[in-house]
């Protein structure tokens, strides 16, 4: 039951995944109200305009450099929406501030310019676009063995069975993730006991310090009051949870990168 | 107090007429006949003296009225509704609020009296934790940083002040406090790289009497805690929750946000000030009196604003003048709030993210646990130990009630550059649990804990406490009841399911003699009182 809820949850998972990081990110630009999402096209045509003519002064990537200010947080930025404010700032200069003009830059490259710009905000302050960087850091002999080993995860797992081609399945992020904790989890199972004796199982519904519900095999839906009642619920994921208190950051490493690897 | 201080508030009540609302100079007071604060009062204890209600009569208290909003569709980014503001109950008026609206009700029947809409330009609908008042005003924060004045008879706007700027990625959704003729007024922000702040403005006209700021300029006291004067203007130190205040030290006491970027430390080595720290300033300048910082150099997220309680209490057989905040790191302290003196540090919940503490009593932080690009692995959830739930401190346990969430989290490193900005990186929930805790302020050991069967979650949100002289504790449990616990051993009393989890701090007061207790839970503001209560 194990190993097919981790395969379950894994696939659910991934049949997800596209979907939910495109609403990530425009749902937290949303929320933050970072208002609307910059064209990809023009800042990719903006680029190499800021580079040639920008970076010197401001950075490779607008953060800033010796002479010119962080452009990310630059009020001049960020209260603009299409290259109104920015357009006039770079077109005439700062001269009071050592800022040249820069008159040969057409409307349309100014444009392109302030949304190269708006995208390097976008990617700092819109933390729904952010990506998780290369995580296979760890030894994936060591790995083996503590999944055979300490790890005892050979006990329910196979990387002959649940576990085969995991690596080709899923991102390297995901397999960390899920085998530290599944986060996609089923309902589990309960048992009641009564207090003439009598058990009743079936999946839990819903458990407070007050009542417990669950729904039999047969589909049947049972609520009790908890006073009187023996609840047991069953936690499949118990080793996992113990795993949490005894892995330091190299075992974690250690198991991705082995995982990793069942490809 | 000084002596021009005294003056002032003779001429305040004088030019006050008695027909005013709220008499600025009865707030602080325990909080019986109204709750005209945030806290109820500037203490911060969530303590009520009254015991109409209490184990003998609780089993008649039943709901008297629902408020639901359903003048509202859903909110930008969020969804639904979520009450995480305080109602304010002043003569037999409720003013409470969410992002963008304040609602005022028939404290009596739930009814609506008025309701004020606001058309934001931006910033986040994260929360609004509701309105300060000042005689026939209230001060209303909207999500873009605009200090908002209304009539509180019929919400009519007074006037209104721009104080935080959303397009630099400020937002507001703090209770401002009132305080003498002062509105203290904090901000919040961190999508992108900004300095905090907290201002006092004027309640007659919204104009600034003072600003401190969250962090040093070059050449300051303080400025020896960052690398350079960039550094330094990525700010952080958001001052987003009300703190409180000692009239009689005549110090405000603020918590502060996180550093900036949030997760990725590298630009900013050194402990980052006054980030993440319990600030004592001076009410009528906004000088800082002195600083405990609670993560020194933060890369987790430690905002600090989590309620500085104040009560006066034996440590060691002597009366001391204390300061008590269970801190969302993990860490409960209790300090001398005359001095700033560390008095007790110690965890509430497990943590790894901390090598101990210093000579100051200030933790430690591991450099080991610091978000990596590899995943770093906590002993407690990505929201915190805890978050800006209200906590609750009886002086007659002696206990500090919070609640409190136990587990784990992954935390990467995603801005690898020397210049990281925003975020930076990223956090992965894992296993957790809430849990109410009683903690002992004399040592910061856990009294009594009260595990909720419910899964636990990031750990952001939850219910707020209120504890009673009628000897009795509420809360929420995260499965949609109100529960009300004894205080000295967590033994449940009563519960009523409100199918929505307790989603702000419980208030209570008498009306007409009668008890009430008002929650807010979802989109739906509660009020309970005993059916026969004039026994």
């Amino acid at each position: 039951m194990l190993l097919s809820l981790m395969c379950t949850l894994l696939a659910a998972q991934t049949a997800q995944r596209p979907a939910q990081r495109r609403r990530g990110a425009e749902g937290t630009r949303e929320f933050l109200g970072l208002g609307r999402q910059p064209d990809a096209a023009a800042a990719a045509r903006g680029k190499p305009l800021f580079v040639a003519n920008c970076s010197f002064c401001h950075g490779a990537n607008a953060r800033g450099g010796d002479t010119g200010p962080d452009l990310l947080r630059s009020p001049v930025v960020l209260h603009d929406d299409k290259g109104e404010e920015i357009g006039p700032v770079v077109h005439n200069g700062r001269p009071a501030r050592g800022m040249p003009a820069f008159p040969a830059l057409t409307e349309a490259q100014l444009a392109d310019l302030a949304e190269f710009l708006h995208m390097q905000v976008e990617l700092a302050a819109n933390r729904g676009t952010y990506q998780v960087k290369n995580i296979v850091t760890g030894n994936a002999s060591a790995g083996e063995a503590y999944f055979n080993g300490p790890g005892k995860c050979n006990t329910c797992h196979s990387v002959t069975g649940d576990l085969q081609h995991i690596g080709t399945k899923h991102s390297a992020d995901e397999i960390q993730r899920a085998f530290l904790y599944p986060s996609d989890r089923e309902p589990p199972k309960v048992t009641v006991t009564l207090g003439s004796g009598e058990k009743i199982t079936g999946t839990l519904k819903h458990l407070d310090d007050f009542d417990v519900s669950l729904t039999d095999a047969q589909g049947e839906f049972h609520s009790y009051a908890r006073e009187g009642v023996k609840v047991e619920v069953e936690d499949k994921l118990a080793a996992h949870r113990r795993l949490l208190d005894q892995y330091n950051d190299s075992d974690m490493h250690n198991l991705t990168a082995y995982l990793v690897t069942l490809k | 107090m000084t002596a021009s201080r005294l003056l002032l508030l003779a001429m305040l009540a004088q030019s006050l007429s008695l027909a005013q609302l709220l008499n600025p100079q009865d707030i602080g007071q325990p909080p019986t006949t109204s709750w005209p604060t945030y806290n109820g009062d500037y203490t911060g204890r969530r303590f009520s003296t009254l015991r109409q209600i209490n184990p003998s009569t609780i089993h008649s208290l039943a709901l008297q009225w629902m408020y639901r909003i359903s003048n509202v569709g859903p909110q930008r980014g969020v969804g639904g509704a979520v009450i995480k503001s305080t109602p304010l109950m002043v003569k037999g008026v409720l003013y409470f609020t969410i992002p963008d609206h304040v609602f005022a009700l028939d404290a009596r029947t739930g009814r609506e009296i008025w309701h004020y809409d606001w058309k934001d330009q931006g910033g986040h609908l994260v929360g609004n934790r509701g309105v300060g008042m000042y005689g026939d005003w209230l001060y209303f924060m909207s999500p873009d940083g605009w200090f908002i004045s209304l009539q509180a008879k019929n919400g009519k706007e007074r006037w209104r002040k721009k104080v935080a700027d959303e397009k630099m990625q400020y937002f507001t959704t703090t209770s401002t406090l009132v305080v003498s003729n002062h509105v203290i007024v904090g901000v919040g922000g961190d999508a992108m790289d900004v300095p905090g702040y907290l201002e006092s403005r004027d309640p007659e006209t919204g104009d600034l009497q003072w600003r401190w700021d969250s962090e040093p300029r070059p050449g300051q006291p303080g400025a020896e805690t960052w690398p350079n004067a960039t550094a330094m203007g990525h700010g952080g130190g958001m001052t987003w929750l009300p703190g409180t205040y000692d009239k009689d030290l005549d110090l405000l006491y603020w918590g502060t946000g996180n550093p900036n970027p949030v997760y990725a430390g590298q630009g900013r080595k050194g402990s980052n000030l006054w980030t993440c720290s319990i600030v004592a300033l001076h009410l009528d300048t906004g000088k800082l009196a002195w600083y405990f910082q609670a993560s020194p150099h933060d890369t987790h997220d430690w905002d600090n604003v989590e309620t500085p309680v104040l009560f006066d209490a034996e440590i060691d057989g002597k009366p001391r003048k204390l300061l008590a905040q269970a801190a969302r790191n993990g860490y409960f302290f209790v300090l001398d709030r005359v001095t700033g003196e560390n008095l007790v540090s110690k965890p509430f919940v497990p943590l790894n993210w901390s090598k101990g503490v210093d000579k100051r009593g200030q933790p430690i932080p591991d450099p080991a646990k610091e978000p990596a690009v590899d995943g770093s692995l906590l002993t407690i959830p990505a929201g915190g130990g805890t978050n800006w739930l209200p906590p609750s401190f009886s002086p007659e346990t002696g206990l500090f009630y919070v609640n409190a969430t136990r587990g784990y989290s992954l935390v990467y490193l995603t801005d690898t550059d020397e210049r990281p900005e925003g975020y930076g990186g990223s956090a992965r929930s894992l296993w957790s649990e809430h849990a109410l805790e009683a903690i002992d302020y004399k040592t910061g050991n856990v009294a009594w804990s009260h595990a909720y069967p419910t899964a636990g979650g990031f750990g952001l949100g939850g219910p707020g406490i209120l504890t009673t002289a009628g000897d009795l504790l509420f809360t929420g449990d995260y499965a949609g009841n109100l529960v009300a616990f004894a205080p000295k051993d967590g033994k449940i009393l009563w519960h009523f399911p409100m199918t929505q989890s307790l989603s702000n701090g419980p208030a209570t007061y008498l009306l007409a003699d009668k008890q009430y207790l008002v929650v807010g839970a979802g989109d739906t503001l509660f009020a309970f009182a005993l059916l026969d209560s004039h026994d």
